[in-house]
């Protein structure tokens, strides 16, 4: 899996959109942007995760993205997306972008799974995600700094919430796992009353400087 | 396409995770898809409460997908065995209080970090519409909740546990008025002049944030005030008693009891988390509280020297009865209770009698017959009662009869007194047709079993659950023993019983639920609690059970009718059931025999205790079928 294979797929569907993918893009860029001061019980939040080759972000490759809804601090099996990305990728790019509208995006590690699919996004459908990102590898130390201080991977999180998934290191597999640690550090910000996506998106940045200084 | 393919895979993992716990295994895939498709997934830290009364009817059922939840009583009186209990993966809540749509009566806080799946209350009513087995387990969850209730009364010694009802009232409940307290430098005087006005035994003195600072009882005034020769005119703070007794309101009767006690005291200050004063509990209130105790009536009644305290005892027994009733008690205890009770009123009145009655060296028991004979008497049920004797030697026999006759009479009429009505068909013991010696009862039931006329199966449905309540039980044992030898090998007789006994069917619709009289409603008694007894009876009679009461008839009969424990077991939970509605229409009557009595309007039921209904009313089915096949009929 090299450039060269990335060149090819990206060729076969050529430079021009399907009239319904544009149509979806469309529909999506006039969406007004989120409002972040929601409270999480009335906040829609989309957790986005992806599959990949590998964990190369020049060399590897996405295999699928998934996503799930967090809406007013449940989440609903049904209110899901999957889709590989082996074929009809734009489609399956604006679906996800359609599924998860303007609404803020729950990653674990944002640096590979977006710096993942925001060139793809760009290459294929011509736009700037410019999501509003919370990344849980970030929050999840800084909320429950009694259980990891530092940011560790999604296994050791998992292991310390006793949470399993029915696949691992599957797109849809591990963001149900992200979906539930979401809960649970919804549940923990609430009583140090970051109660909106906003505040949530402050506290990951403050311990990321502190992080920085330290 | 894309939202199909996620769906089906967390919709799976769902549906996995849920086929590992029961009912859901069982569940039917069409109901389970349902389940799964719509239940979310939710949070709840550790310590959070999840469910509690306070959040009025429940909205949303929960099944535990991770994590542990308890819980816990909150009502005064511990109904199940548990006073809390933890909730594990795959277990869920609430069940009675979501089917019924009432708030719960538990309180469920997350004891670890929890996951839990949750439906809406709408979703819940129809996933049991969807699913016979998840009805089924709601079904008899709720039984057993109402088993285990019925098996925590029995285990724990009765009396106990409804002293413990009451005084296990929360202080908080008991404060009749708002309290009346005054500041420390009040006039004395002022003082003295509030507590007469109010009419109250005790001032209570407290700050400006009415946190309590002293107290002055009634007791007080003579020693401090009058033989010290107070002046009146000085402040309440200098004659006060500083620093009273206290306890939070939380605290119970019991706490206070034993506080009063400890220290001497008879006024307690009852106090909010704050420390203000919430009011004042003297030992009268406390007394008047254990007064209605299961111990204090029976106490009551054995010591009571004349009908009039009797009188008292007995509508003693109809508050207590009327009180368990609304902490929900089941029917068994609640009629064993009432049993209980009346068997040593009725003990008590024959006692009393027998003063002015001379009936020393006459060998003879009292009967009650009918429902009082099963043990199953409710709070409308008339006098129905016999005696039976053996003539000494040496003596005229009617005359012993004329003698017994005369007592009888007095006792019929102190039951009426203290709220048995005399039987309007005349079975009273004072009856001379009723006061037979063994072997005259002998014969009258040998008459009926060989000759089973119509009115001759209407008496045996009377007079077959005879018990003896006071006197020679070895009579009735021996009654009992000759009547089942006897009915055991008149087949015939059982037959003709049988046939009487499915004269009248359960009322269960083909189209609507039930079949309704012409006033829209169903007579329990008749239509309900009757089915079970006649064919409880039947049963007795053939297999040779000794016991009167149609619960034990049916228990001690399961293995020798080739029906299995829980077949017996779901028929006696719908006997209980109507018993249940019964004495629920009856208790707000205060009237015997009331028209309202035992009918009830089913539309005007729950949802649940519909379903429930039906339910015992199928179980009625079951026997009657039973009945029909061992006679052929």
């Amino acid at each position: 899996m090299n450039w060269i294979s990335r060149f090819i797929g990206g060729r076969a569907e050529g430079d021009a959109l399907e009239p319904g993918i544009a149509e979806t893009l469309a529909h999506w860029q006039a969406l007004p942007d989120a409002d972040l001061s929601r409270a999480h019980f009335e906040a829609r939040y989309v957790v986005v995760n992806t599959e990949a080759t590998g964990l190369d972000l020049d060399r590897d490759r996405l295999l699928a993205v998934g996503a799930i809804a967090i809406d007013g601090g449940l989440v609903a099996p049904s209110d899901s997306y999957y889709a590989p990305l082996d074929g009809a990728t734009s489609s399956a790019l604006s679906g996800l972008l359609a599924f998860a509208r303007k609404d803020p995006l729950i990653v674990f590690n944002a640096a590979f799974n977006l710096g993942m699919l925001e060139p793809l996004i760009d290459e294929r459908l011509g736009i700037g995600l410019d999501a509003k990102v919370i990344d849980l590898y970030f929050l999840m130390p800084a909320l429950f700094p009694e259980r990891h201080g530092n940011p560790v991977r999604l296994a050791e999180w998992m292991e310390s919430f006793g949470i399993e998934t029915f696949q691992r290191h599957h797109a849809l597999g591990d963001g149900w796992v992200i979906a539930q640690l979401f809960l649970a550090a919804q549940a923990r910000a609430l009583a140090q009353a970051a109660t909106s996506p906003r505040a949530l998106m402050e506290l990951e940045r403050a311990y990321r400087q502190y992080r920085r200084k330290a | 396409m894309s939202t199909a393919a996620a769906q089906q895979l967390l919709v799976g993992a769902s549906t996995d995770f849920l086929r590992h716990f029961s009912p859901f295994d069982r569940m039917e895939p069409a109901a389970l898809a349902y389940l799964a498709q719509h239940a979310v997934l939710g949070f709840h830290p550790r310590g959070s409460e999840i469910l509690t009364p306070e959040m009025g009817p429940s909205r949303h059922f929960y099944i535990i997908q991770r994590g542990k939840v308890q819980a816990r009583q909150t009502g005064a009186a511990v109904v199940t065995e548990y006073a809390s209990l933890t909730l594990g993966p795959g277990e869920c809540f609430p069940i009675g209080a979501i089917s019924a749509q009432r708030p719960s009566t538990n309180a469920y806080v997350a004891v670890e970090d929890s996951f839990c799946f949750q439906i809406t209350a709408d979703e819940f009513l129809h996933l049991m519409q969807l699913s016979p087995v998840f009805h089924l387990f709601c079904t008899q969850y709720i039984a057993s909740l109402l088993n285990q209730s019925r098996q925590q009364l029995q285990t724990t010694f009765s009396q106990r546990a409804a002293e413990q009802q009451t005084m296990t009232t929360q202080l908080g409940q008991l404060i009749k008025h708002e309290p009346v307290c005054v500041t420390p430098d009040t006039r004395t005087r002022a003082a003295l002049e509030k507590m007469n006005e109010f009419r109250i035994g005790c001032m209570v003195v407290t700050d400006t944030e009415k946190r309590p600072l002293g107290i002055l009882t009634q007791s007080d005034v003579l020693p401090r005030i009058v033989l010290a020769g107070f002046d009146l005119e000085r402040p309440i703070d200098e004659i006060m008693t500083a620093n009273p007794h206290q306890l939070p309101a939380a605290a119970s009767a019991y706490d206070a009891a034993l506080e009063m006690a400890t220290h001497g005291v008879r006024h307690l200050l009852v106090v909010d988390p704050n420390g203000r004063l919430k009011g004042v509990i003297s030992e009268r209130d406390l007394f008047s509280l254990q007064r209605i105790s299961l111990r204090q009536i029976r106490a009551g009644i054995e010591n009571a020297t004349d009908v009039g305290a009797l009188q008292h005892a007995s509508r003693d027994i109809r508050q207590l009865a009327l009180n368990l009733i609304a902490q929900g008690i089941g029917a068994e205890q609640l009629t064993q209770f009432i049993s209980a009770l009346n068997d040593a009123l009725t003990r008590r009145i024959i006692e009393l009698a027998q003063d002015h009655h001379d009936l020393v060296g006459i060998d003879f028991g009292w009967f009650a017959f009918g429902s009082e004979g099963r043990h199953e008497q409710t709070l409308s049920t008339d006098q129905d009662n016999g005696i039976v004797w053996r003539c000494p030697e040496l003596q005229d026999g009617e005359a012993v009869r004329k003698r017994l006759i005369a007592f009888a009479r007095e006792v019929n009429q102190n039951l009426a007194a203290c709220g048995f009505p005399l039987c309007k068909g005349n079975i009273m013991a004072s009856n001379p047709d009723l006061c037979l010696t063994l072997d005259e009862w002998k014969e009258r039931f040998g008459d009926w079993i060989r000759e089973p006329d119509p009115q001759a199966l209407l008496n045996a449905s009377i007079f077959f659950d005879f018990r003896v309540v006071y006197g020679n039980e070895r009579l009735g044992d021996q009654l009992r023993t000759w009547l089942n030898k006897l009915s055991r090998t008149s087949s015939n007789f059982l037959r003709m019983m049988a046939a009487n006994a499915l004269q009248v069917a359960p009322p269960l619709g083909r189209i609507r639920d039930f079949v309704l009289e012409d006033d829209g409603t169903i007579d329990l008694k008749k239509c309900g609690a009757r089915i079970f007894v006649d064919a409880a009876r039947i049963v007795a009679l053939r297999t040779g059970i000794d016991s009167s009461s149609t619960v034990q008839r049916l228990r001690q009969a399961s293995g020798k009718m080739g029906v299995s424990a829980e077949e017996i077991s779901a028929i006696i939970d719908g006997f209980h059931f109507i018993q249940l509605l019964r004495l629920r229409s009856q208790h707000l009557e205060t009237e015997h025999d009331a028209d309202g009595d035992n009918r009830i309007d089913p539309d005007a039921l729950n949802e649940l205790d519909r379903r429930i209904l039906k339910e015992a009313f199928r179980q009625a089915r079951k026997l009657q079928l039973r009945l029909k096949l061992d006679y052929q009929l």
